[in-house]
């Protein structure tokens, strides 16, 4: 996606890294810094939603904290309908957040204990619209909460006299009580229930049909991202390793990390689950039967972040940091197999990954 | 959460010790009155404010007015003067009293600016972390080192020797508690996500630290300050006692300390006690009160996680146990007392089996009583709750009423248990060698050297890389995915029959978690273990499960083969639970729901609990609690593969899966 159409996107992040500093020690060599976030882009249209996949500790919740202007960043730009909002100043945060919103992981502690319903989500109307504490007020809060399926008696209820969904339908709530253009719902489903997950997410869905809102969905469960989404961004140790089409990306995709995690999805279904399984392990064990863990991010090698883990690893791999080159969902994928080696072109390396295992039963996992 | 954890381990089982809907504002109060201790000083702090505010009520004479005939100085006790007099003759009871006004007033000057100059310090230097909140502690800690009564004195050198100016001083020696404490909490609160939530939604900072960071620190504050209030006192009256503080003639506590003890060799002890006994009771009930705040705002005050309950008569089970299971479990109920005499069923007619070889997958969503079930049937019935009914059986052997010693033998020896957060199992500060080596030396009295050796035979065993090197190093030099392994490495260190694994996989990330099931049935067939996982994810139950027994409400729903549970569910539950997951759904559109949610352990609906979300409930199902019952051919399978059902309408309903 790399901007060949001629329309601005309506919410776009250009090249953005963010890089937590360790503290320093008096007498001791300053460690390098962690790379959380190295080089992502990504843009969202009104009324789409990007779902961002990865890992923990991959850097997802750090792109949500960059664009919310809870963490510094490093460099790069983020841009909302044309105006630059990388670092909003203090006069137009209030502007930005009428216009970007949250929901936030933990239904238990990204509500206030000590205020009810019609504070949590009034505080909000009155921040944006000047509407003081009342009757008003509180006919909006019912308004809100009608919109994610609550009766208004939950108005004065405190956080902890709700269930954990309802806790995230009062979140949701909020960030729609300022009637915002995006809202980064941040392992929004994660904390919930199997049964109330889906209602959640029916929700936000919902919602989105009905006022045009855009979604940047983070999760880690791919299963949901690929249902909410249109548009898929996968993230491997701060580096955005692939991105696009939803459904293409799921059905081919071109990134041996992506077509890794898309195996490990455990299928309910124990059939589907135990040839799923057999695809998995392809990717389970190095060479020799080890096991090899991601690098640390405050030490990244100067090659492939993934390629120590990479079934199909080359010896290029090692030494250069794969650009982004087009992938054949439209979008991009950063590995060398589109450009070396096999020469793939953005098309899905399942086969490749597939016969590669296949020619070398031993599992050593060198493709060329 | 209101739960009670076992050694950090499993998921927080949802017992309601106290109701959800209580709010901590009563179950403060209620915990306050139940505290003896916490009332007496209640009460002594009315007291005190009464004596304060209106002494008259409480006072029999004038605290001032002198014997002029000089007739009865120095007395002792009596009808008239309740505990004596002075060396005026004036009625030392009454001066007691007004002395209540004197600590008062102390405390008020001093609290106002501790409290007054250390929460905006604190709250400024928590916000804004960084250098700046480094510089203001460094000054904080010298200051804080200093003796308070030292800065009291330099005030009082400073300024005029009065009590107001030294509790100025101590004020001000003070405000670094305060400091020090709303910094803390402040930084800690900066953290959470409602925090984040707040700027978001675009609340400017004086308002969040007034209205989110400050309500949240007040309980600690009002903490500090009922302690801090008995300090000052103590150092008011010490230094009035020294001549600086109150004027010779005001019924000061420490001023009265003074005289009687200038007079004790000649008077006898008793012109001590009256002072005395007030200032020790009141700097006493200040930090009792102190402390009976803390723990009635504790979330498990009263509750601790691992106390197991006394074990008491078990009504036996109905039914007999499976002849061939390693674990067995009849009609298992487990209550714990809810609040005013309410009992919450947390469990009720839990029956399971499972096989060596086997491996049985509990699914359920939370609270549903996965965890419990295993704890309960482990005799880890976490207090106060207790199992009433049941029985269990383990390799063989009726382990009902064992008794805490006996289990202590079988737990971590025959029955290994892998936790959902491997890390938390660890203890932080002892090298992972050490801690997988400890069961072998108890349980298989190994020596040091052969216990060592078979830890880094085990970490090879679950694939650590590098064993040898491993074995010495701490718990956080491990990833959630290598700590796991050791954890399971732990679980298999003495050969056990049976492995319970709580939630193994859902901490971890999906690659990893692959990896976990695999190494699990891989050490299973290997050592013909049997295996009960618990997860409240049917992709990983779909993947590692031979047998599936679904729990809602703490009942046991439906138990049948995974294939059958997964292609053909019987029980209304487990075919909406299918259906909601996202992956059972290809279309873009809505996705099925369960409406409504998970009610509470206290309210059961009456007949079918799953009745309120259930589509297809009838009046039957209501009426009646509907009895789990035996599905498949007795005829044809042993007891453990008959497949059980607790639905009325399971054979009329005829329920068909959706890829059949
Ligand atoms: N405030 C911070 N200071 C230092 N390092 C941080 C900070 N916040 C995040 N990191 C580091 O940045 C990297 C990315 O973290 P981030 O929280 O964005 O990951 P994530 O993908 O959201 O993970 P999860 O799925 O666990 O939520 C990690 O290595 C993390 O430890
Ligand atoms: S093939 Fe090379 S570049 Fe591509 S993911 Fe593997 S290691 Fe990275
Ligand atoms: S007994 Fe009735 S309410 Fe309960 S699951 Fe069966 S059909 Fe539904
Ligand atoms: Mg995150």
């Amino acid at each position: 996606m790399s901007d060949t159409s001629s329309s601005r996107p309506f919410f776009s992040v250009n090249d953005l890294h963010v890089h937590f500093a360790a503290r320093s020690r008096l007498f001791r060599e300053t460690p390098p810094p962690v790379k959380a976030v190295n080089g992502l882009s990504l843009s969202i249209e009104p009324g789409r939603t990007f779902g961002l996949v990865g890992e923990s500790g991959s850097g997802k919740s750090t792109v949500a904290r960059a664009i919310l202007q809870l963490v510094d960043i490093k460099a790069g730009t983020i841009t909302l309908d044309g105006e630059d909002v990388t670092n909003v100043p203090s006069g137009k945060e209030l502007a930005f957040r009428s216009r970007v919103q949250a929901v936030l992981q933990d239904p238990f502690s990204s509500l206030n204990q000590v205020h009810q319903t019609r504070t949590i989500v009034g505080d909000a109307i009155t921040r944006h619209f000047g509407v003081k504490a009342g009757a008003d007020r509180d006919n909006r809060v019912s308004a809100l909460l009608d919109e994610v399926g609550m009766s208004p008696e939950f108005l004065d209820h405190y956080p902890y006299e709700m269930s954990g969904g309802q806790r995230q339908r009062i979140s949701i709530a909020r960030a729609l009580a300022v009637e915002p253009d995006l809202i980064i719902a941040d392992e929004a489903t994660s904390a919930l229930d199997v049964s109330i997950q889906s209602q959640v997410i029916n929700v936000l869905k919902r919602v989105q049909a009905e006022t045009g809102v855009a979604y940047l969905f983070i999760a880690h469960d791919l299963e949901v991202v690929k249902h909410m989404s249109d548009d898929v961004g996968v993230m491997y140790l701060g580096y955005l390793v692939e991105k696009g089409d939803a459904e293409r990306i799921y059905d081919g995709p071109a990134h041996p990390y992506t077509e890794m995690l898309i195996a490990s999805i455990p299928m309910p279904n124990p059939v589907v689950q135990a040839e799923r399984r057999a695809l998995r392990q392809t990717f389970g064990t190095q060479p020799g039967g080890g096991i090899a863990e991601p690098p640390s991010p405050s030490n990244l090698p100067k090659g492939c972040p993934f390629e120590n883990r990479c079934p199909v690893a080359m010896d290029i791999c090692r030494e250069e940091m794969p650009e982004p080159t087009p992938g054949h969902h439209g979008g991009e994928v950063r590995c060398h197999l589109h450009t070396s080696g096999p020469e793939l072109g953005g098309e899905s390396v399942v086969h490749f990954i597939e016969s590669q295992k296949l020619s070398s039963p031993a599992g050593s996992g060198s493709a060329v | 959460m209101t739960g009670a954890t076992v050694a950090s381990g499993p998921e927080p089982i949802e017992a309601p010790l106290e109701s959800a809907a209580e709010s901590p504002r009563r179950r403060f109060w209620r915990r306050m009155f139940r505290n003896p201790l916490a009332v007496f000083s209640m009460l002594w702090f009315v007291t005190l404010v009464v004596s304060w505010l209106a002494p008259d009520v409480l006072a029999t004479h004038d605290p001032f007015k002198q014997d002029v005939t000089l007739q009865r100085l120095f007395e002792t006790p009596s009808a008239d003067h309740w505990l004596g007099t002075d060396q005026f003759g004036r009625d030392l009871y009454s001066r007691v009293i007004y002395g209540a006004g004197f600590a008062f007033r102390s405390i008020f000057i001093a609290m106002s600016i501790a409290v007054g100059v250390g929460v905006p310090i604190g709250l400024f230097s928590g916000w804004k972390g960084g250098r700046v909140d480094r510089a203001i502690m460094w000054v904080n800690d010298v200051l804080f080192s200093l003796p308070i009564v030292l800065l009291a004195m330099a005030v009082i050198i400073v300024l005029t020797p009065s009590l107001t100016n030294a509790m100025i001083g101590v004020g001000i020696a003070m405000s670094t508690r305060f400091i020090r404490l709303t910094r803390a909490v402040t930084l800690a609160e900066k953290e959470e996500l409602y925090v984040d939530a707040a700027r978001i939604t675009g609340i400017s900072t004086p308002r969040i630290l007034t209205r989110y960071i400050v309500p949240n620190l007040l309980p600690a504050l009002v903490i500090q300050a009922a302690i801090i209030s008995g300090a000052i006192i103590l150092i008011g009256a010490t230094l009035s006692f020294l001549g600086i503080g109150a004027n010779l003639d005001d019924p000061d506590w420490g001023v009265m300390l003074n005289r009687a003890q200038s007079v004790f060799r000649q008077e006898g002890v008793w012109q001590i006690v009256p002072a005395g006994m007030a200032l020790v009771l009141t700097v006493l009930s200040f930090n009792l009160l102190g402390d009976a705040i803390r723990d009635a705002l504790g979330r498990d005050a009263g509750n601790n996680a691992l106390t197991v309950t006394k074990r008491v008569e078990v009504a036996p089970a109905q039914t007999e146990h499976a002849a061939d299971a390693v674990l067995s479990i009849r009609d298992m109920d487990v209550e714990f007392p809810g609040q005013g005499g309410k009992i919450s069923e947390i469990l009720n007619g839990v029956s399971l089996d499972v096989r060596a070889g086997e491996t049985l997958g509990v699914v359920g969503e939370s609270g549903s009583g996965k965890s419990m079930t295993m704890l309960s049937a482990l005799g880890l019935t976490p207090a106060p709750g207790r199992m009433t009914r049941g029985s269990v059986q383990f390799d063989g052997r009726d382990v009902t009423n064992l008794s805490e010693a006996e289990w202590a033998k079988i737990r971590g020896k025959d029955i290994g248990i892998i936790f959902q957060e491997p890390i938390a199992v660890l203890n932080p500060a002892i090298k992972v060698g050490s801690q997988i080596a400890e069961p072998l030396r108890i349980h298989m009295g190994m020596s040091k050297a052969d216990a060592r050796k078979r830890a880094a035979e085990l970490l090879a065993e679950v694939r650590v890389p590098d064993p040898e090197r491993r074995l010495d190093q701490y718990p956080h030099e491990f990833s959630g995915g290598m700590a796991q392994r050791v954890g399971i490495a732990m679980a298999l260190a003495c050969e056990p029959k049976l492995l319970i694994a709580d939630e193994p996989s859902t901490a971890l990330d999906v690659t990893v978690q692959g990896q976990i099931l695999d190494l699990i049935s891989e050490v299973q067939e290997r050592h013909q273990m049997a295996v009960i996982l618990i997860t409240h994810d049917l992709g990983v139950i779909a993947e590692a499960a031979d047998r599936v027994l679904v729990m809602y409400g703490g009942q046991v729903m439906e138990t049948a083969s995974a294939h059958d549970v997964f292609l053909s569910p019987k029980h209304p539950y487990s075919r909406a639970l299918l259906e909601t997951m996202p992956q059972s759904h290809d279309g873009q559109g809505e996705l099925p729901v369960i409406a409504g949610m998970v009610p509470s352990a206290t309210a059961w609906p009456t007949g079918c609990r799953f009745a309120p979300r259930c589509g297809f409930a009838t009046d039957a199902c209501t009426s009646s609690m509907p009895p789990l019952e035996r599905v498949a051919d007795p005829a044809q399978g042993d007891l453990v593969q008959a497949d059980l059902i607790r639905c009325v309408r399971h054979s009329e309903l005829g329920l068909v899966g959706g890829t059949a």
